[in-house]
C-alpha cells in the first residue's frame, strides 16, 4: 500500500480539551504518528471509546508522563528530540516551567518545530486569561451578534473558536515542515485561539474600521449580497417532529422567476412589491410569511428537493439524525466511516471533508486510554529495556 | 510593506480560480508568503459585486467583501472560456504548484481544463476543488449558499432557543470552515509530493466541512441516538452560558476552580446551595447545569460587567464578557500583539486597518506584502515577466476581450 501523506512525520502532542486535539487529530489522520503526552488522571471528558472524545484522539498514541518529576521531563525531553513538531495548547508559563519551551527544546534538536496555541497569545498584558471556546466567541463578537430580534443573545450551542483554533494549529504546523524541507529551520509559532476566531469574522471587520459601522446582528439577512427570500422557514412536521425547517436563498431575477413557478406560481408572487429584488428585501416580511405558508404545506425534504430541482439554494435544516442516518449525500460519500473497536461494536465518526487522488487520509483506530501506549513508546521510540521502564514506573516518572 | 524575510511559502505557486465562497482557502497561503494569483473573468470577480463598499459606494474596486479575502494576492484577467485563455491559463499551469477552484461539478472539464488535462500539462500541480457537496454523490449539483449550507451541514439547527426558529451562524462559517480545511488539504498534498513528486486532486465538499465543525452533534448521534438540541445560549457541554449583568452580557464557566468562584459568590451572599459538596463535582454541575447557572445569573445580575471579567479573570475563573465586534478594535491584547494592521491603499491615498495573522511565525514572520489588487491590476506584467508575451501580442488580447 501506498504511504499516508504524513509517514515519517512525527508529533509530540501536549494538547487538551478540543482546539489543540483538533489540530493534531488532523495529522493523525494523514499519517502522521502523533504521541499525546498525558496526566495520569486528565480532567474526566466522556468515553474515550466513543463519541467527542473518540473522534478527538482517534489515530493517536497515550503515554502518561509525570512531568513533576525530573526523570518525566527526560523522557519528554527524550521524545521531543525525535519528533518533528511539539505542540501544546497552555499559556506560556507551563511549557517553560517544564523546560519544554522552544527556546530549551532547541539544544535537544535545533530544527523543531514548536507550535503552541494558547487562549491570548504567549505575550501581551492579557497573555494569563483563562479561556475556552465559548468565551472566546464572547469576546469577539460572536455571541453578542448571534442574537434574536430583540438583542437577547440566542446562539452558540458549539465552540467554533475551538475549530478555528484546530484548524490554524494544523495549518501552522503543515506550513512549517514545508519550510523545514526546503530550509533546514524549525521554528516557533505562538497561535493566539482568540485572533484565530477574530481574523474569521469576515468583512464586517472592515466595515466597522473603514467605514465606521456599528455592527447588527444581522439575523438572516443575506451576508454574501442581497437575497430575498433568503432564510429558515417552517415546515410540516416529521414522524411527530414539529421542528422542522427548510433553509432558502434566492437572489437573481431568473432565480426568482424559477423559484415562484417551483412553488404553483401563487397569486401574491405577482403583486408589484415582490417584482424587484431590491422590493422584495423592502417588503421581505411579508414575503416570509407568504413563503412560509407554501413551506408549512410539505415536508423541509420535500421543499428541498422541489427548490433544487428548480436551481434554487434550498437545504434541510439538519439535526444529528438527519445529518448522520438520513443525508443521502454524506452517506454516499462515506462520511461517516466505521472504526472498529477491540471490545464491542464497530463505531462511527465524523469524517475528513476532502479526499485525495492519490491516498487520502483515513481513520486508523479509535482513541487510546490515558496511557495505553506506554510499552510502544517507551520500549520502541525510546530503546528503554523491561527492567528500565519498570523502575519509571516504580520511581513514579511514568504511569501504566 | 517592504519584504525582508521571505513568509514560510515564498517559492509556492498558487493559481486562484475561486469565487466568492471559497477565496480565503488561497488568502491563508497568501498570508504565509505563497503567490497567488486571483484569476478573474475580464469583468472582475462575482465578489467585487458583493458590499459592504468603501463609503458604501458600490465599485468593483470598492468591496471590502473582495478586499477581505483577497489581501496579498496579485490579480489576472482572463476569459477562460476563449481559447487563447486557456492557453494562456495551461501555460501558467506548467510553472504554478496549486490550482483552487470552486467553479460548479463539472465546469473545468467543459472548458478543456479538467484534472485530466492539467496533470497531464504538469504532473506535480496539486488541484483543489472546493464545491458545496464535493464533486460526487445525489446532491452534486445542487447549489447553496453559506446559509443553506449551515442548514445541511447540521450547524444551524443547534443554534438559538428550541422553541423558537434556529439561529443563522455568524460570519460564513460554512465558507470559512471549508477554506481552512482547503488550505490543510493543499500543504498535505504539497508535503505528500515532496516523497512521490506526483500532484493530487482534493475534492473538498462544503457540506462535509461545516458537519466537521459541528463534530458533538454526530458525536451526540453515534453515542446517544438522539438529535442535539438547541439549547439556547448553554454550550452543548453544560458547563457554558449567558448570563446578565447591570450593562451588559457576560459569559459564565463553571469549568475554573470551583472553590474559588464559590468562595467570591459566598462572600456577596449569593451562594444559594451552591457551596455544597456535591457541587465540587464537575459531573455534579453538568448535571444541575441550569440551576446552577440560575443562581449565577442572580449573583451576577447587580455587577458592571468589567468589574466581574477582571476579578474573574484575577482568579483565574475562565468568564468572559459578551462583546461588540467594535471592542477589538480597542483591545488592549490585540494591539500589543499587533493585529491588526495598516494597510495602505495608495490609489484611494489611505490607509485602512486590517485584521492580521492569528498567530507569531518566529522564523518567517506574517506581513503584508500588497493590498488588494484592483481588477486585472497584475494581467499585463505576469503574461509578459512569467510568458513572455510580447506587447504587440499583449495588446491583441486586450483589445479582443481575453485579458
Amino acid at each position: 500500500m501506498a504511504a499516508m501523506p504524513l509517514e515519517g512525520v512525527r508529533i509530540l502532542d501536549f494538547t487538551w480539551v478540543v482546539a489543540g486535539p483538533v489540530a493534531t487529530r488532523i495529522l493523525a489522520d494523514h499519517g502522521a504518528q502523533v504521541v499525546k503526552v498525558e496526566r495520569k488522571d486528565p480532567p474526566p471528558m466522556g468515553n474515550r471509546k466513543l463519541g467527542l472524545q473518540c473522534d478527538l484522539h482517534r489515530g493517536k498514541l497515550s503515554v502518561a508522563l509525570n512531568m513533576q518529576h525530573p526523570r518525566g521531563v527526560e523522557l519528554a525531553r527524550r521524545l521531543a528530540a525525535g519528533s518533528d513538531v511539539v505542540m501544546d495548547n497552555f499559556s506560556a508559563r507551563v511549557m517553560r516551567s517544564w523546560g519544554m519551551d522552544y527556546q530549551s527544546l532547541v539544544a535537544v534538536k535545533p530544527d523543531i518545530i514548536c507550535i503552541s496555541m494558547s487562549g491570548l497569545g504567549h505575550t501581551g498584558p492579557n497573555s494569563s486569561y483563562v479561556s475556552y471556546g465559548p468565551t472566546l466567541q464572547a469576546l469577539t463578537g460572536y455571541t453578542q451578534l448571534m442574537a434574536e430580534a430583540d438583542g437577547t443573545p440566542a446562539g452558540y450551542g458549539y465552540s467554533y473558536a475551538d475549530m478555528c483554533g484546530g484548524y490554524t494549529g494544523a495549518l501552522a504546523a503543515l506550513v512549517a515542515l514545508w519550510n523545514r524541507r526546503r530550509t533546514g529551520r524549525g521554528q516557533f509559532v505562538d497561535l493566539s485561539q482568540f485572533e484565530a476566531v477574530a481574523a474569521v469574522i469576515g468583512p464586517a471587520l472592515l466595515d466597522i474600521s473603514v467605514n465606521q459601522r456599528q455592527q447588527q446582528a444581522p439575523g438572516y439577512n443575506s451576508q454574501e449580497g442581497p437575497a430575498a427570500p433568503h432564510g429558515v422557514y417552517k415546515c410540516r412536521a416529521l414522524d411527530g417532529d414539529n421542528d422542522r425547517w427548510v433553509a432558502i436563498g434566492v437572489r437573481t431575477g431568473p432565480e426568482w422567476r424559477r423559484f415562484v413557478t417551483a412553488i404553483g406560481s401563487p397569486e401574491w408572487a405577482s403583486d408589484q412589491k415582490f417584482r424587484t429584488l431590491y422590493l422584495r428585501m423592502q417588503n421581505s416580511a411579508e414575503l416570509d410569511a407568504n413563503v412560509s405558508q407554501w413551506t408549512a404545506t410539505r415536508s423541509a425534504e420535500d421543499a428541498m428537493a422541489t427548490l433544487q430541482r428548480a436551481g434554487i439554494a434550498a437545504g434541510v435544516v439538519e439535526n444529528g439524525i438527519d445529518l448522520c442516518e438520513r443525508d443521502p449525500q454524506l452517506k454516499e460519500r462515506g462520511f461517516w466511516p466505521t472504526v472498529s473497536t477491540a471490545k464491542g461494536p464497530p463505531t462511527n465518526v465524523t469524517g475528513i471533508p476532502f479526499k485525495l487522488s492519490g491516498v487520502s487520509g483515513n481513520v486508523r483506530s479509535i482513541a487510546p486510554e490515558v496511557g495505553e501506549d506506554f510499552d510502544y513508546v517507551l520500549g520502541e521510540l525510546l530503546g528503554l529495556g523491561k527492567k528500565e521502564r519498570d523502575e519509571l514506573v516504580a520511581e513514579g516518572a511514568v504511569w501504566t | 510593506m517592504t519584504a525582508a524575510v521571505p513568509g514560510a511559502l515564498a517559492g509556492l505557486r498558487v493559481l486562484d480560480l475561486t469565487g466568492h465562497r471559497a477565496q480565503l482557502c488561497a488568502r491563508l497561503l497568501a498570508d504565509m508568503g505563497a503567490d497567488v494569483i486571483k484569476i478573474e473573468p475580464p469583468a472582475g470577480d462575482d465578489a467585487r459585486r458583493i458590499g459592504p463598499f468603501l463609503d458604501d459606494l458600490p465599485h468593483r474596486d470598492r468591496s471590502l467583501f473582495f478586499w477581505f479575502y483577497n489581501l496579498n494576492k496579485r490579480s489576472l484577467t482572463l476569459d477562460l472560456k476563449h481559447s487563447r485563455g486557456a492557453d494562456i491559463f495551461l501555460q501558467l499551469v506548467r510553472s504554478a504548484d496549486v490550482v483552487i477552484e470552486s467553479f460548479a461539478p463539472g465546469t473545468l472539464d467543459q472548458l478543456g481544463l479538467g484534472w485530466e488535462v492539467l496533470h497531464r500539462e504538469n504532473p506535480a500541480l496539486v488541484l483543489c476543488s472546493i464545491a458545496p457537496f464535493g464533486q460526487t454523490g445525489p446532491y452534486r449539483d445542487y447549489i447553496a449558499d453559506d446559509t443553506v449550507l449551515t442548514a445541511l451541514g447540521g450547524m444551524l439547527y443547534v443554534n438559538g432557543f428550541p422553541d423558537r426558529a434556529p439561529v443563522r451562524p455568524l460570519g460564513l462559517q460554512a465558507y470559512h470552515s471549508s477554506a481552512y480545511f482547503g488550505a490543510i488539504a493543499i500543504m498535505i498534498a504539497l508535503l505528500a509530493r515532496d516523497n512521490s513528486a506526483e500532484g493530487q486532486w482534493i475534492d473538498l465538499s462544503m457540506q462535509e466541512a461545516t458537519a466537521a465543525a459541528v463534530e458533538h452533534v454526530a458525536a451526540g448521534y453515534f453515542e446517544r441516538h438522539e438529535a442535539e438540541p438547541r439549547r439556547g445560549t448553554l454550550h452543548w457541554s453544560r458547563f457554558f452560558r449567558v448570563g446578565k449583568c447591570r450593562d451588559g452580557y457576560i459569559m459564565h464557566c463553571t469549568l475554573g476552580d470551583w472553590t474559588s468562584l464559590i468562595e467570591w459568590v459566598k462572600s456577596d451572599g449569593k451562594a444559594a446551595d451552591l457551596d455544597a459538596p456535591d457541587y465540587q463535582q464537575p459531573m455534579y454541575r453538568y448535571l444541575m447545569a441550569e440551576h446552577v447557572f440560575e443562581v449565577l445569573d442572580q449573583w451576577v445580575k447587580d455587577y458592571p460587567r468589567d468589574d466581574l471579567l477582571e476579578r474573574a479573570q484575577l482568579l483565574r475563573q475562565p468568564y468572559a464578557t459578551v462583546r461588540p465586534p467594535e471592542a477589538l478594535f480597542d483591545d488592549a491584547q490585540l494591539a500589543d500583539r499587533g493585529f491588526f494592521v495598516e494597510v495602505e491603499h495608495p490609489e484611494l491615498g489611505r490607509k485602512f486597518r486590517y485584521p492580521g495573522a492569528p498567530y507569531v511565525f518566529n522564523g518567517t514572520p506574517w506581513r503584508v506584502t500588497r493590498r488588494p489588487p484592483l481588477v486585472g491590476e497584475h494581467t499585463g506584467e505576469i503574461l509578459r515577466d512569467d510568458l513572455a508575451v510580447a506587447p504587440e501580442a499583449l495588446a491583441t488580447l486586450y483589445a479582443e476581450g481575453v485579458i
